[in-house]
């Protein structure tokens, strides 16, 4: 006979039924194979156009520390060590960005090109560990093979860093890391943000560089209480971008057409504002924005204007950047 | 007058002149002051951008005049525009200024920064005039260096 009342013993019951569905949920899946890749020829020069759109060395080069502790412009040389070390405070906690130089040890040189296109497309490690999604391989994960293996390539001819970070500090239940995998099966897909209707080729390429690449919606669209972005308000702006409230919030504007946004702006206008820094009517870039124009300053006029092209056709929202 | 309506005339005044919008503090007449200035950066740098993006012709007189201004914009001591306790955080002017509080906490580096932008236009002044090429090599420099400060010490919107 049990100790223990009938009732109790159910509620145990529930409870590990309950345990080994969140188990089953959670689970990594869906790993890209080594078959998948094995055929693809990488191309180093247009690995390192989607390095520069990607912004990959925006997070992943080392904080440029002055003695008061702020981070300056991170002037990305020709060849920049992606050492890591970077801390990124958000409502969960703080992130600390790793290091992806090719070193074997410290880095991801012992990594196949299959573990790293399973990283960026579905958000895993090669030990198939959820990656968290301030990682953006929500983005990422609408990139093409091809460009995924392009990057690789030119990742690999970096130079090395054994420089080692410390790992994250995040708040309860964030960090179990376990649980992110329930959060990817309701919120991650490689579908487009939006469906454009019937786009040229050059709103296509500003789609892809927008939403996979430049991974924009990221900072631009708001997101829900589960850090989520919510793709209803695509690109309408965000009030508090890492969810940390008050006076230390970073907003980030609307970037549709809606006329809280970029209503009077022509997609020349943000062509140039992405090469220049400049607005139309000749206000400059700051904060966060003017490290992506480093970037973006570096792609041609006819994908900035692509870019441009885009952001003119998705549909104008308001946001409401208030509450996130 | 009875003494009761001379009270109520004295809070009335009181109220009045307290509650009063159109009473600018210090702070907020160097704020506003400011703005003007860059407002005139501004202006200055469309007449160039205007040039460089082929809306307006490139006329060298023009272009150089221009540039000149912003040299002058940009040699002005204007610290008197940036008293302490004018920052975003300081009380009441969250919503008037975006100057970040650092401008006050880290002012070397702020001077070193409008340096930076003061040397690009000396030599900007020497190019502008040349032909369209040249005003739009420089263009981009000189955005580099208005950057430079609004990267690290002004809000974003």
């Amino acid at each position: 006979m049990s100790v223990l009342k009938p009732w109790v013993r159910l509620a145990v019951i529930i409870a590990a039924i309950s345990a080994a569905c969140l188990w089953l949920l959670s689970q990594p899946s869906g790993r890209v194979t080594s078959e998948a890749v094995s055929a693809i020829q990488a191309n180093i020069a247009n690995g390192q156009q989607v390095f520069t759109v990607a912004g990959c060395g925006s997070c992943h080069v080392a904080p440029a520390a002055q003695p008061n502790g702020d981070v300056t412009q991170h002037n990305l040389a020709e060849r920049p060590l992606l050492s890591g070390g970077q801390h990124f405070i958000t409502a969960f906690g703080t992130f600390v960005a790793p290091n992806i130089s090719p070193d074997k040890v410290a880095g991801i040189g012992r990594w196949s090109d299959a573990d790293f296109a399973t990283a960026l497309l579905k958000g895993l490690s090669p030990d198939n560990q959820h990656y968290y999604p301030v990682f953006p391989y929500t983005a990422y994960t609408r990139m093409t093979l091809q460009d995924v293996i392009d990057l690789k390539a030119f990742l690999d001819t970096l130079p090395a860093s054994s420089h080692t970070n410390t790992t994250h500090e995040l708040h309860f239940p964030w960090n179990i890391r376990r649980g992110i995998g329930l959060w990817k099966r309701r919120y991650l897909t490689n579908n487009p943000a939006l469906r454009l209707v019937n786009p040229t080729v050059q709103q296509q390429r500003g789609q892809y560089l927008v939403e996979a690449l430049g991974h924009c919606g990221e900072c631009h669209s708001p997101r829900n209480r589960a850090g989520a972005t919510e793709t209803d308000q695509w690109l309408a702006g965000s009030a508090d971008i890492n969810g940390q409230g008050g006076k230390q919030a970073l907003s980030a504007p609307n970037i549709t057409s809606h006329q809280a946004g970029l209503a009077t702006w022509s997609a020349e206008d943000i062509a140039d504002y992405l090469s220049t820094g400049f607005t139309p009517d000749y206000d400059v870039a700051g904060g966060l924005m003017s490290e992506v124009i480093n970037n973006t300053r570096q792609l041609s006029k006819q994908d900035r204007l692509a870019m441009g092209e885009y952001l003119k056709v998705i549909p104008h929202r308001n946001g409401d950047g208030a509450t996130d | 007058m009875t003494l009761l309506k001379r009270c109520f005339s004295a809070i009335a005044i009181i109220v009045i002149v307290f509650s009063s919008n159109t009473i600018a503090s210090d702070a907020e007449k160097a704020i506003t002051a400011r703005q003007a200035h860059m407002q005139t950066y501004a202006f200055n740098l469309g007449v160039l951008g205007n040039m460089a993006k082929g809306k307006t012709p490139y006329h060298a007189d023009k272009a150089k005049t221009a540039a000149q201004n912003l040299l002058t914009l940009s040699s002005m001591n204007n610290a008197s525009m940036w008293p302490q306790g004018s920052s975003q955080s300081d009380e009441g002017l969250g919503d008037k200024t975006r100057a970040l509080a650092e401008i006050w906490t880290n002012f070397p580096k702020v001077m070193e920064r409008h340096q930076v932008l003061t040397t690009e236009l000396q030599h900007f002044v020497t190019i502008a005039g040349k032909d369209l090429a040249s005003l739009k090599g420089g263009l981009g420099k000189v955005g580099a260096g208005c950057k430079g400060c609004h990267q690290d010490f002004r809000a974003a919107k």
